[in-house]
């Protein structure tokens, strides 16, 4: 049985942070087992995660705080944030594909999330804030050599908890 | 995220390297781009084969450089989006609003 890899980060709403967040994902991402292109895909989906706490969440209130969990599994990696505003409705969101919203500066950074990692799921926590969460599955195969996952982590059919 | 202009007949050409992301890369785009505006270089390419990725705040920005270019009668064109950048650029379909070149000297032919 191998225990999951966990790394829990706060930090205050400032997008200079972003990068610590952002390169704490592609390192837990290679711990996982995942190669350079899709740590580099999960990083990029946990910085619009964080960007998105940042800025629309906490509105970029320096006072509030940002909560990442991030966690290698032997097949995937899953990350949770967390901020602390009044929460949002994410279907509401307008598709920044179509028509006028093409030329809008903002807004893309849930297709972002989306397009980079197999699933991403938002919760409103009544009282704590927005959490959203973002896993990935790793491609079976596809392992770097420094992290191979160990023989009972294979035989476990895959199955994620 | 680094820059360096070079002209090329009346073409701006701006080598990006780096990453243009939120805080960072995103503002040294805008400023260097406001520069030449203010400066009349109206025509600018964007040479981004040195960039690595972007994120949700730098495709914004190029998108607001667009428009502030547009505004003032200008142009702003792409070259050489790879890896990532050409990856984000196709799911934003931005592919549909910049015209995007692979090679130089088409794309200052093209003003």
């Amino acid at each position: 049985m191998v225990s999951a890899t966990t790394v829990k980060l706060v930090i205050s709403s400032e997008v200079r942070l972003v990068d610590v967040v952002h390169t704490a994902s592609e390192a837990i991402a290679g711990i996982a087992g995942f190669e350079e292109d899709d740590a580099l895909n999960v990083g990029i989906a946990v910085r619009e995660a964080v960007i998105n706490a940042i800025r629309h969440g906490n509105r970029m209130d320096p006072t509030r705080k940002v909560e990442v969990s991030l966690q290698a599994r032997p097949r995937s990696i899953r990350a949770r944030v967390r901020d602390q505003g009044a929460g949002f409705d994410p279907s509401a969101t307008p598709d920044p594909t179509f028509g006028d919203n093409l030329m809008r500066s903002s807004g893309r950074g849930i297709l972002v999330m989306r397009a980079f990692v197999d699933s991403v799921d938002f919760k409103f926590l009544e009282g704590r804030g927005m959490e959203v969460t973002l896993k990935k599955n790793r491609v079976r195969g596809k392992t770097t050599r420094s992290a191979r996952p160990s023989a009972a982590a294979v035989d476990n059919g895959g199955i994620e908890r | 995220m680094k820059t360096t202009v070079r002209t090329v007949g009346q073409v701006s050409v701006v080598d990006l390297s780096g990453k243009i992301t939120i805080g960072e890369g995103d503002v040294v785009l805008r400023d260097k781009v406001l520069e030449l505006l203010d400066g009349g270089h109206s025509k600018i390419l964007l040479s981004l084969e040195k960039v690595s990725y972007m994120d949700s705040a730098g495709i914004g920005e190029l998108v607001a450089c667009f428009k502030k270019a547009r505004e003032k009668g200008g142009t702003v064109k792409l070259l050489k989006p790879s890896g990532k950048v050409e990856d984000l650029l196709q799911l934003t379909k931005l592919w549909e609003v910049f015209e995007i070149f692979d090679e130089e000297q088409p794309a200052v032919a093209s003003f």
